[in-house]
């Protein structure tokens, strides 16, 4: 652990940037504290997408959040990926870079999924090393997502939440906590949602990520984290429930990537998040 | 770099989600097996989504049922192995190509889509004007426009086309509603994909222009161009006229921007 960065607390309310509402972006004063935005598509060389990412940048605090980093894989990270991040890194300047607790591709091919680590210690070695490649590459600590998963792994030695708190001690790094990826796991894997924001070691929480998920069916018994539709109520009352674990502010926000409505019913759901996040700051 | 075992599993893993009939790791079960079943279909479906997100018009042109079928193909053929979903895009018009045969149409419209995405996305760089162009070629001498090499845009290209690439592309914007045109041109044209500012164009040329540009894109002088232009066994005469025509491209390429600088 090379690096000395700390990440400072940002409370606030956010929105995943999407091409979708790119205008509303540019041209009016979209009532949100941060935009968090899909690294990868903007680690180009030019062109029209990142000058619209630079002039949301001007208005907003950008976070920088990846799918592809693969933090997970047995071996090691791609240089061209993590170069190109940190150009990307240096031309934002945004709030924090995140990435997920998964692995993405092997040497030979990548599933542009994120796909589920086994929770071993052999696992967890190999993703410490990894994050101490990039924290040091990038010269800041960095956010882990926990994924939704869809397996368990019959060599797995110990939970999820004990694998990203062994995770945040030993690499210094700080954990964007999805909640709809809690309710999704626990509801696939049959744990407790209570006893994995109780297992975390919170004080490390800097973000916090609403999704919608497909329901699990009778022919299909597993729910997918599919972020097409609006937050449930399940997961509105976990995230109730998280947020007021915490011990320090933290940014919310929520994912959209398929049937994205316009922007002003995303705002209402902020609103929502917003609600929720002030009752929690209030003194009991 | 990593551990093995874990190099392995995962190794197993993507294999099963890549290849349906591949065997499923030892000690899995039930619920294994069911969560391995959301994983391919992830796989293939984000495969198909991004395949679809940039050959929308070749996907409008073929239908749905035909390029999912394509692009399943592609999928399995060409795994992906870049970190960046879209690089699955690559060879996707040899795809079409294969499964297209008998429309030669499919390939070039998807190569022209993919050749969009690539300038789009390429390093923003001020194009040379005529005057700076003048200026760095006023003391030039007949053996240094011989040897001299362009700079293109970054991602530009050029290359032969059979297909009505200009009609189709309109009548396969998302909301045309219009008569489809011709697919296939009575004679074979030229097409160079460029930037326009900030945003991905092309224009047809003639076949000899787009061969010119082509090879000076990657690296030939301008007197092997000229060369290019005059044919097999040139007399004197094809190659003054080729040393004319070579000076309308350098022209028109000057005046649409594609030129960035330039090498003696």
């Amino acid at each position: 652990m090379e690096h000395q960065h700390s990440i400072a607390p940002f409370g606030g309310i956010g929105l995943g940037l999407r091409r979708t509402h790119y205008e509303d972006f540019l041209e009016t004063d979209v009532p949100v504290d941060f935009v968090e935005v899909i690294s990868e598509n903007y680690m180009i060389e030019g062109g029209k997408q990142l000058r619209i990412l630079e002039e949301v940048r001007a208005k907003h605090p950008v976070i920088l959040h990846g799918v592809s980093m693969s933090i997970g894989s047995a071996g090691g990270l791609d240089s061209d990926h993590l170069g190109k991040l940190k150009l990307l890194e240096q031309r934002i300047d945004p709030l924090w870079v995140s990435d997920h607790l998964c692995w993405t591709r092997t040497s030979a091919h990548n599933s542009h999924d994120l796909l589920p680590m086994p929770l071993t210690e052999e696992a967890l070695s190999a993703v410490c090393a990894n994050i101490d490649h990039a924290q040091n590459a990038l010269g800041r600590a960095m956010l882990f997502e926990n994924p939704s998963s869809y397996l368990t792994f019959p060599e797995d030695e110990m939970s999820e939440w004990e694998f990203l708190s062994e995770m945040t001690r030993r690499t210094g790094c700080y954990l964007l906590l999805d909640v709809n990826n809690i309710y999704v796991s626990a509801r696939n894997h049959g744990f407790s949602a209570d006893d994995y924001l109780a297992g975390l070691p919170l004080d490390r929480v800097r973000q916090i990520h609403l999704a919608g998920h497909d329901p699990a069916t009778k022919e299909r018994p597993v729910i997918i984290d599919t972020h097409d539709r609006a937050v449930v109520d399940g997961v509105w009352d976990l995230y109730a429930k998280a947020i007021a674990m915490l011990p320090q502010p933290v940014a919310t926000m929520i994912e959209r990537d398929e049937d994205i409505p316009p922007l002003p019913e995303l705002l209402t759901e902020l609103d929502r998040a917003r609600g929720i996040a002030n009752e929690a700051m209030v003194p009991a | 770099m990593g551990d093995q075992t874990l190099a392995k599993r995962q190794a197993a893993f993507l294999r099963s989600v890549l290849d349906e009939s591949a065997p499923l790791p030892e000690g899995w079960g039930n619920s294994q097996t069911v969560g391995m079943s959301v994983y391919r279909g992830n796989y293939r479906s984000a495969l198909v989504g991004a395949l679809e997100s940039t050959f929308e018009r070749t996907a409008r042109y073929v239908g749905e049922g035909p390029f999912k079928q394509v692009s399943a193909h592609h999928a399995i053929a060409h795994p992906p192995s870049g970190w960046t979903i879209e690089e699955a895009g690559a060879g996707f018009d040899a795809t079409c190509a294969e499964l297209f045969a008998n429309n030669p149409e499919v390939a070039e419209l998807a190569w022209l889509e993919w050749a969009m995405l690539k300038v789009s996305r390429a390093p923003d760089i001020q194009p040379f004007g005529a005057t700076e162009f003048g200026e760095a070629t006023a003391e030039f001498g007949d053996k240094d426009w011989m040897g001299l090499k362009l700079e293109f845009q970054p991602r530009a290209e050029a290359r032969e086309v059979k297909a009505n690439l200009s009609g189709l592309w309109s009548a396969l914007e998302e909301g045309a509603d219009g008569d489809r045109p011709a697919s296939l041109l009575d004679q074979p044209k030229g097409c160079i994909v460029s930037r326009e500012g900030e945003l991905p164009t092309f224009q047809m040329v003639t076949p000899e222009a787009a061969h010119a540009f082509d090879a000076m894109q990657k690296g030939a002088a301008y007197g092997e161009a000229i060369m290019l232009l005059a044919g097999e066994n040139p007399d004197a005469e094809k190659i003054q006229q080729a040393a004319v025509q070579a000076g309308g491209m350098l022209g028109e390429w000057l005046n649409e921007g594609l030129i960035v600088g330039v090498r003696a």
